[in-house]
This record gives structure tokens, sequence and C-alpha cells, in this order.
């Protein structure tokens, strides 16, 4: 009966370390991803599940397309198994840091010949290397949904590389997200297609690959959400509405209440388009692409 | 059969003869040491070489000479083989078949060659830090281990890039570059190497640049001429020579980097097919770059080497039986001018055979000083083979 109590207990204890040693080795199997926005960071999340353990370092205070990271941070970067960009220009802080070349995945790379240039390049020229000019693309890809799906897909390939034997398990999170952008591109689809020529003003740059998709007639100020517009740029937007005459402005974030009055005195409402390029305050990327999409209704059903 | 008398005399005569002595010594050594050491030394490069070249599998480069091509991409050699693109590296990233390395190796610092690649390049050699940290942004510059001995620099150091020529007044402005780290020692071309990121390497060759913002330059001396889509600055315009964290955000580089040229790419297989798959894209009339297996380069350098070796150990094998006959010549000369002192030793009433003694003790001695020298030369050789093959061969 000892004998039997002590065999036993043995076993109980080998049981335990080796369930120990399994779960020890799973987690060490986790990928660590890298991520240089939140779009990106999310579609990486949904996909790998509870396989990846994602990153998005930059503080939630700035633009990540125009964050440098420090040192510190940058070898954090080096050390991951994946470092997801997103391409098209985005962060440029990548070409004035090394990172490893074998480790880095262009999301939007399958769709690099149709990238957007963004709007007019002034060039200059100094010494003996001629004319050139700082080649800027519109890079807030994401907010086309079906170039979302795309990066989705290549993130999803991604994962698949490094862990072959989870493959099955990536695409099936993967359809479950492509699903999900889809219904928000049919819907953006369907509201724009009742009235294509309806004129809008967006108050920054960064919605072209939106406008260009989804079929939206847009012109573009330069407006900070937390500053009151100056004269001159008031003096732009009235010279921008007499040829485009928009009864909407698109915003980035909830402008300031003296912005909000402006443009209702002239007769334009506003809206926000939020193209949550970092961490939102609340909710996740899905539930503010839906708010956005939500926001962009009661412009096609106000007339 | 030798006694202790013959060897104190025959060390008296050598003594007193200390010019012939010392000549048939160097001779003996010389005679000796010479095929050792050619032996040793070539063991010693084909060991580098073939190491090397066994441990990268794949070079790309343009057409032309495939040494050249692999002497640069492997050695880091002065000797500059036609520039491709990036678009090189691309391609066999889009491939699949392999992942690229891009090396630009054309510019030097002190005389260390500057060797521009991605942290990729370091993995694949397993180069590891020993002192401060990788490379992480533009300007920064891993050192090899026997440059930060021979320059005395350490990380928190600068190492400036040196011009390519050195009266191009009007050529690019030399990098101020930050020593982020050193790498381990590796005893291979690396440690004599300055590694920095492919794009600070352009920013040396002035393709990346840094300066002000020239659409809101606000000196009229600074901009030539100033249109709605352009503004021309004058050559007054201050470019940045110095990375720095406050003028980082300013450097940038024109066009698509695709473009930027490299030296050469190593290609790394998933597995030998690919390689193979890899090795048979280049093969088309059209193409403008060569895939070579730096093994097979190495290996037909190696046989030129040892066909020169036969033809050396010939000439050597000719010198040496020359000089043996001259050494016999100058014992046989040697016993006739001391004919008389031998008379006298024998009238002393010495045996033949103790004459003999005394002679062959003289000769004795003369040879195991010789075989020391050799040795202790050898000795060195062995101790500096690596360092040696590296100066007389490979760089």
């Amino acid at each position: 009966m000892n004998i039997k109590g002590n065999l036993t207990k043995i076993l109980v204890i080998n049981v335990f370390f080796a369930f120990v040693t399994i779960h020890g080795s799973m987690a060490a199997e986790k990928l660590t991803v890298y991520v240089v926005n939140y779009p990106l960071q999310y579609f990486a999340e949904r996909i790998g599940g509870e396989h990846v353990n994602v990153v998005f370092p930059a503080p939630a205070d700035v633009d990540p397309a125009f964050w440098m990271p420090d040192t510190p941070t940058i070898a954090a970067y080096q050390q991951a198994d994946l470092i997801l960009l997103n391409g098209a220009g985005y962060a440029r802080w990548i070409n004035r840091v090394t990172l490893p070349r074998f480790r880095m995945v262009n999301a939007s790379a399958g769709f690099k010949d149709r990238y957007l240039e963004a709007g007019e390049i002034l060039t200059h020229s100094h010494g003996s290397g001629g004319e050139h000019a700082h080649e800027s693309l519109a890079f807030t890809t994401w907010i086309d949904f079906s170039l979302a799906a795309g990066q989705a897909r290549a993130i999803a390939e991604a994962f698949s590389r490094k862990r072959p034997g989870l493959r099955d398990n990536f695409q099936k999170n993967y359809a479950a997200l492509e699903q999900d952008l889809m219904a928000l591109d049919r819907t953006l689809k369907q509201m724009v297609s009742k009235d294509r020529a309806r004129p809008f003003v967006v108050s920054h740059p960064v919605y072209d690959y939106f406008a260009r998709r989804y079929g939206l007639n847009i012109k573009s100020v330069h407006w900070e959400p937390d500053e009151t517009p100056t004269h001159e740029q008031i003096m732009e937007l009235n010279r921008i509405l007499k040829e485009h005459p928009a009864a909407w402005m698109i915003w980035e974030r909830k402008p300031m209440t003296g912005s909000l009055e402006g443009l209702q005195a002239i007769g334009i409402d506003s809206l926000v388009f939020d193209p949550c390029g970092n961490t939102p305050a609340q909710g996740d990327f899905l539930s503010v692409m839906r708010q956005n999409v939500e926001n962009m209704e009661s412009a096609f059903k106000k007339d | 059969m030798f006694t202790l008398d013959s060897f104190y005399i025959a060390w008296k005569y050598i003594r007193f003869n200390r010019v012939k002595t010392a000549t048939l010594v160097a001779c003996i050594t010389l005679i000796s040491f010479l095929p050792v050491a050619l032996e040793r030394l070539l063991n010693e490069s084909e060991k580098q070489l073939m190491s090397r070249a066994v441990s990268t599998p794949l070079v790309i480069g343009a057409k032309g000479s495939a040494l050249d091509l692999v002497m640069n991409t492997l050695y880091f050699d002065d000797e500059l083989p036609e520039l491709i693109s990036m678009q090189a590296a691309n391609r066999v990233m889009d491939s699949e078949l392999a992942l690229p390395i891009p090396l630009y190796v054309r510019f030097q610092a002190r005389g260390n060659p500057i060797v521009g690649t991605t942290l990729d390049y370091l993995e694949f050699r397993g180069l590891r830090i020993a002192q401060g940290r990788q490379l992480a942004v533009l300007g920064d510059c891993v050192l090899g281990a026997r440059v930060a001995e021979s320059l005395g620099l350490k990380a928190g150091d600068s190492l400036v890039s040196s011009p390519e020529t050195l009266f191009d007044l009007a050529g690019v402005y030399p990098l101020k570059m930050k020593v982020a780290g050193v790498l381990e020692k590796s005893h291979t071309s690396d440690d004599l190497s300055v590694f920095v990121d492919l794009k600070t390497a352009w920013v040396i060759q002035g393709l990346g640049h840094g300066h002000q913002d020239v659409t809101k330059l606000q000196d009229p001396t600074l901009v030539l001429k100033r249109t709605d889509k352009n503004v021309a600055a004058t050559a007054k315009l201050y470019q940045h020579t110095e990375i720095t964290d406050e003028n980082i955000d300013s450097f940038h580089f024109h066009g698509g980097l695709s473009k930027y040229p490299i030296t050469g790419v190593i290609a790394v297989p998933n597995d030998n097919k690919s390689g193979t798959i890899l090795r048979g894209r280049y093969l088309t009339q059209e193409e403008t770059r060569q895939i070579v297996r730096p093994a097979d380069v190495i290996d037909g350098l190696l046989q030129n080497i040892f066909r020169i070796k036969n033809v050396l150990d010939a000439v050597i094998s000719v010198v040496a039986l020359a000089t043996i006959l001259a050494i016999i010549l100058v014992f046989a000369l040697s016993l006739r001018l001391r004919q008389r002192e031998i008379q006298t030793i024998f009238r002393l009433g010495c045996r033949r055979a103790t004459i003999a003694r005394l002679l062959a003790a003289e000769i004795f001695i003369i040879v195991i000083m010789s075989g020391v020298f050799c040795g202790a030369l050898i000795w060195l050789v062995n101790q500096f083979s690596n360092d040696l093959v590296r100066m007389l061969f490979i760089r």
C-alpha cells in the first residue's frame, strides 16, 4: 500500500513537471511581433491570437507615422521575431534606423502598384545632385478596408511562414477578420453610391485611399483638431468652397468647439472619421471604424 | 662516439671563425625554413580562404571578374567590382528561394574597409558585440576587434570616413560616425572592418544627406532660385557631416532605395534545390548579373596558387641542392686551408679518427644551431600565420 502510494505521488509529480515543461515550451514558442502602428497591432492580435505577443511601443500621445523610437526601443525591435511595417512610406524612422531585413514584413507589399502619391511635391536642388524631391506617398492605406484586408492577409502569411504548424489557425482567424473588414467595406460602398458627387472637405490629407476606394469627392485642407483655424486657413477654405460646395468637413478627431462653430457659421457640419493610427482611448480598431461608418451615415442621411 | 673534448675544441674553433659559422648557419637555416614556412602559410591561407568561402553559399554581383566580386564580398578587398543596385537584393527576396544580404564595400575609414550591410550579415556570420551596443541609428558604426585595437577606439568614440580621392574638393564631406560597439574577435576579415548600416554607407557617398529645410530658408544667400515647384539652394547650404539626435530627422534619401548602389549580395538559399533554381535564373545571355559559388572561385584561385607553389618548390629544391653543394665545398676548402692545423694535431698524437670526430662535432654544432634557428622561425610563423596570411595573401 505504501509502495503504491509512493508510486502514485511520483506519477503525479512527473505529470505536473511534464505539464509545466510542455506549457513552458509552448509559451516560449510564442512569436514576438513588433508593429509600427495600431491597425497592424489589431490585425496581428486577431490573426495570431494566443500564439503571438504583439508589441506596439509608440506612446499613446504621438502620431506613430512621425514618431522616432529611442535606442532601447530600436534594440527591442531588432530582437523581435517579426517586424510588421505598414509600407507606403509610413513611419519614416524605418529609413533612419538599423533593423534586420530578414524579419521585416511590409504588409502592403502585395499592392505596391496601388500606392498613391501624397498631393503636390516641392522639388529642391543643391550641390551636384540635380533636382530632387522628398517623395511622399499617402500612407493611410488601412482606411480602404479592402487594402486593410490585404495587409491582414500578408500578416497571416508571415505568421504561417514562421509557424507552419499553426497555418490553419492563422487562416481561420484571418478569414474572420477579413469578413469584418469587408462588411465595413460593403456598407461604405453602398452608402457612398447613393450620392457619389456629394462634396466633402477633409481636415487632413490622410483620406486618399479612403476616397479612392469609396468614390468620395473630397478636397483637403490642413487643419488641426486642437487648434483654432487661422484667418489664412479660413480664406483658403472659402476659396475651395467656391468650386467645391461641401456641406461637411471630415476630421481625424473631434475638433475644438471654436472650429465647429466657425464652420457651422458658414454652413459646414463636422463629422469624425478617425484613421486610428494609434491605440484608441476606448474600444478597438473595429469598434472605432464602425463608429466612423456610422458618422459617415449622418452625412449621407442629411440633405 | 663524440667526447666532450671534441665538442669543446669544435666549439672553440667555431667561436674563433664566427663569420664563417654565421654564414653557414644562415644558409642551412634558410634553406630548411623556406619550404616549411611556405607550406605552412599556404595551408593557412587555404584554410582561411576556404572556410569563409564554404560558409558563404552564393554571391551575386555584376558580370565581370568573379574573383574580384568574391574577394570584395568575402574579404572586403579594395578592388571595387562593378556596382549593382539594391534591386538585385530585392529580386532574391521576391524569389523566396533565398535570403539576400546586400553589401556595399567601397569606402574606408583610416585604412580599414567600411562594410555597408544589414543586421542580417552580423547574424549570418555569428558576430557578437563584445562592448557597447548593436548598430541602431543612421551614422552608427560597429568596429571589428582588431580595428578597435589598432585605432584605440571604444564604444562612444567617433570615427571619420576617408574621402575617396584626396583632391576632390567639391566632393562629399567625410562623415563622422559614432562607434556604437566593438565586435568579438572572429579571426576573419570581419576583425579588420568597420560595419555600418547600408543607409549610412549611402550617406557617406552623399546619396542620403541632411540639411536645413530648403522650403523654409529665409537667408537669401542660400537660395539660388525659387519657383512654385522647385527651390534651388546655393552651395552655401550647410549639409550635416555628423548625424546627431538633433539633426537625424533632416536626413533623407532621394528616389527609391531599390536604385541605390551595392557591390554584391550574399544569397542564403532555403535549401539545395532553391539554390540550384536560383543559380539557373542567372544563366540567360541577357542577364547583367552573375551568381557564383565562392567555394568554386576560391578553389580555382587555390589551384593557381598551388601550381605556383609547385614551381616555387622546384626552384627551392634547386637552390637547396646548390647550397648544400656550396656548403660541402666550403667544408672541403676549409679542410684544405686547415691542413697545417690537422697535421699539427696528428703530430701531437691524435688518431685520424679523433680528427674526424673533431670535424664531425663542428658540423654537428652548426647543424644543431641551424635547426634551433629554423625551429624558432617556424614557431614564429605558426604563431603569426593567421596575421601573415592576412597581410601577404588576403589583404
